[in-house]
């Protein structure tokens, strides 16, 4: 127990610690916002999670001994290092560079810790690049901002076991009518059509996403949560009506639980990102060559939409001394071909540029999806994202809320669309209590 | 104490080598009482003092991406802490914890400490070792190796588990129970064991001239004189448990029953984690209110009853 009580106080102190050197005013860092090219060699700070990115900034360091970066991993974002980007930015020592997904973008924003980039000349040229709702996750729909440089995409499409539908007979669904009857068929052959994320909510927003359900919108006058709308309730009552008739698995997401649903084959389908071609490769090993991949299925016959999850931008941080650097490795980083190779082989990662999609690393067939060119589906579903989606400026409380009311619904306490209600009032009460703006 | 003892003795006499042995005392009173008054008011007192000093701040900004003034504002966060419902709950949640657990954990942290002292168990350095060796595993690893073990799929006990399901939201607080108490009896039975070797072995002696047997002296010889020991391991036992975190997070991610406001401490990491740093250091003033308030009320129902 008394550990414990140390690792209170140690948590404490090091809150107090950051906060004592936090109390900057506003007037201060707007002044330092501005872009312009250091003189002499600099050093860049960049924290991220990408696995293996040691050697990609290897390869930049070789080329450029005046600007030199110096990377530091830690945990994924709500693993712990948005924790740590908060207590840094209280503590007014952040990193210059920062890896921040589309959807805590906002969330910086609005602790007034990022730099806008369009303010550097060479990112304002590169925005042509990038694919334009990439784009508009880091402008938040103004032309004039960016507050972040897009780095890859999650654009979704539908993995499933070749092997099991083609030997039981089941078509692969188009729509997710047809979803849902495979999966009646999938029961009885035994298994469960996939597994319902109750924790990560980051997929049901990439459902609700495809489905043209928008969370958040900010007019510029105040937000407004929307987490109860037509098409958020239609998603949600379609999977808590799969969830009711126990047609999916409910293992919780990002466990071993999860890997073994999938390695021993009782788990049929996922609706994923393109990264997840990683997490079955790696967390169901005993698959290979079994899986393939199709578009998402539809809620209308014929049509074309993807939803997306996941994907992350490079922030650079309002503390940064040298945002002109920091900006020009995160450009060379996100758009080069020599960068983007790497990351995608270290990472899997799928870029953010119109180019990046169309490199030759991505036409190659891949071993474990029985050598399906997979990436072509991901690159077709990147370009059938809707382009307006918002995300809001307290992400973290509210998939905190979703995921504890969804929880819930897995365990036949209540429903889904309940746990959005509750969402919802716990989201706008979240703003409020932050002095955010919101429209009730 | 020690001082006191060592001011003492030139006291009866000559005055001048008192005078200044006390001055060269005196200077050393600092030299021994400067780095813990340091360290206890820079990693004690200091975080404290800030904690509440930002729980009485609160934010204000105009526009939606407006940046935040902290501005102060009474015991505004006071009054969401008091209209939490959650936080309420997850109170409640670890006081029905504590009164299970506890008891069960320190019974059964004296009952191995009084047969380690029996003499009956031979191995005694082994077992003493082998019960303490939980405590040094650190809590996160204990609690995902737990969760392994009652893990529906994949624990080496699946018959077990796949028929009564450990994280259900029925059994989750029993399970982190079981975690915690694996984890803390060694610590405790080493408390209440040195407490037991202290006892000087006259009294023993006078015990069985009495005519007193094993079990006679176990209960009305050695609980009683262990008794200050067992106090302090049920305060510090009542903080840990007010305090829980480090299991219930781990539990969190595959138990669909721990939500993130199951426990005190919880509600306060996921608070600081929006972030909120003024609504969660309200949070955990409250929580050290309310960790004084039990533990104190708890030493003073036991010191009265000793004074009886």
């Amino acid at each position: 127990m008394r550990k414990r009580l140390s690792a209170l106080l140690i948590s404490v102190l090091a809150l107090s610690a950051c906060g004592s050197g936090g109390d900057d005013s506003p007037e201060g860092t707007a002044a330092a916002a501005s872009c312009a090219p250091s003189s002499g060699p600099v050093t860049i700070t960049y924290t991220t999670w990408i696995p293996g990115i040691e050697k990609v900034v290897k390869l930049w360091n070789d080329k450029n001994p005046n600007i030199q970066v110096k990377v530091q991993t830690g945990p994924n974002g709500n693993g712990g290092t948005y924790q740590n980007f908060f207590n840094q930015l209280k503590a007014g020592n952040t990193p210059d560079l920062g890896h921040i997904e589309y959807d805590a973008l906002p969330s910086f924003r609005v602790q007034d810790g990022l730099l806008d980039v369009a303010q550097c000349d060479i990112v304002a040229k590169a925005k042509d690049q990038f694919i334009p709702w990439t784009w508009n996750q880091v402008s938040f729909g103004d032309a004039k901002s960016a507050w972040g440089i897009p780095q890859d995409s999650g654009p979704m499409a539908l993995f499933y076991r070749a092997d099991l539908f083609e030997k039981n007979g089941i078509a692969i669904p188009k729509t997710w009518d047809e979803y849902a009857a495979a999966a009646e068929k999938v029961k009885a052959a035994g298994g469960y059509i996939t597994n319902f994320s109750q924790s990560d909510i980051n997929q049901f927003a990439g459902f609700t996403w495809q489905a043209g359900g928008r969370w958040f919108a900010n007019d510029g006058q105040q937000w407004t949560v929307n987490l109860t709308d037509d098409k958020t309730k239609k998603v949600a009552g379609y999977w808590q009506n799969l969830i009711s008739k126990k047609l999916v698995s409910t293992v919780p997401p990002w466990t071993t639980e999860w890997d073994n649903a999938y390695n021993s084959s009782s788990a049929w389908t996922w609706v994923s990102a393109v990264w997840g071609a990683n997490s079955i490769m790696s967390g169901a090993p005993k698959t290979a060559g079994k899986w393939r991949v199709a578009p998402m299925p539809q809620w209308t016959a014929g049509d074309d939409v993807a939803g997306n999850w996941g994907g992350s931008a490079t922030a650079v941080f309002k503390s940064s001394k040298h945002p002109y650097e920091a900006a020009q490795f995160a450009l060379w980083l996100n758009t080069s071909e020599e960068a983007l190779a790497l990351l995608n082989k270290e990472a899997q990662l799928y870029p953010a540029t119109t180019a990046g999609t169309k490199y030759s690393y991505l036409a190659n067939p891949v071993e474990f999806y029985g050598d399906q060119k997979i990436y072509e589906v991901f690159a077709d579903a990147a370009t059938q994202v809707t382009p307006d989606f918002t995300w809001g400026p307290t992400m973290t409380s509210t998939y905190a809320s979703a995921s504890d009311g969804f929880k819930a619904a897995v365990s036949g306490q209540g429903t889904l669309d309940e746990a959005l209600a509750a969402t919802q009032k716990q989201t706008v009460e979240t703003l409020k209590s932050q002095a955010i703006p919101v429209k009730e | 104490m020690t001082q006191a003892t060592i001011v003492d003795v030139p006291e009866g006499t000559e005055a001048p080598p008192r005078r200044s042995g006390a001055v060269r005392y005196g200077r050393a009173v600092p030299f021994f009482v400067v780095p813990f008054g340091l360290l206890f008011v820079l990693f004690y007192l200091l975080p404290i003092g800030y904690a509440i000093v930002q729980s009485l701040y609160t934010v204000e900004r105009t526009g939606t991406f407006g940046p935040a003034r902290e501005v102060f504002g009474g015991l505004v966060q006071y009054g969401r802490v008091f209209q939490d419902g959650p936080f309420w709950s997850s109170i409640g949640r670890v006081l029905v914890f504590g009164v299970v657990q506890v008891p069960v954990m320190l019974g059964l942290a004296l009952l191995l400490a009084l047969l380690l002292d029996s003499g009956l168990v031979k191995g005694r350095r082994f077992f003493r070792l082998a019960f303490f060796v939980p405590y040094a595993i650190p809590g996160v690893i204990a609690a995902i190796m737990w969760g392994f073990l009652y893990s529906p799929n994949l624990s080496p006990l699946k018959p077990v588990t796949s028929a009564i399901d450990f994280l259900s939201a029925d059994f989750v607080l029993w399970a982190i129970a079981n975690v915690v108490t694996w984890v803390y009896v060694g610590y405790n039975m080493l408390i209440i064991y040195s407490s037991l070797l202290a006892i000087p072995a006259e009294v023993y002696e006078a015990a069985r001239i009495d005519g007193a047997g094993p079990i006679r002296i176990a209960w009305s010889v050695k609980i009683p004189l262990v008794m200050p020991a067992i106090v302090l391991t049920t305060v510090f036992s009542i903080i840990g448990t007010l305090q829980l975190l480090a299991e219930p997070q781990v539990f969190r991610s595959f138990s669909s029953a721990v939500s993130s406001t199951y426990t005190p401490n919880l509600t306060v990491y996921s608070t600081s984690s929006v972030p909120n740093f003024n609504l969660a250091a309200a949070f955990s003033v409250v929580l050290a209110l309310a960790t004084f308030v039990l533990s104190f009320a708890f030493l003073r129902f036991t010191q009265r009853k000793g004074a009886r």
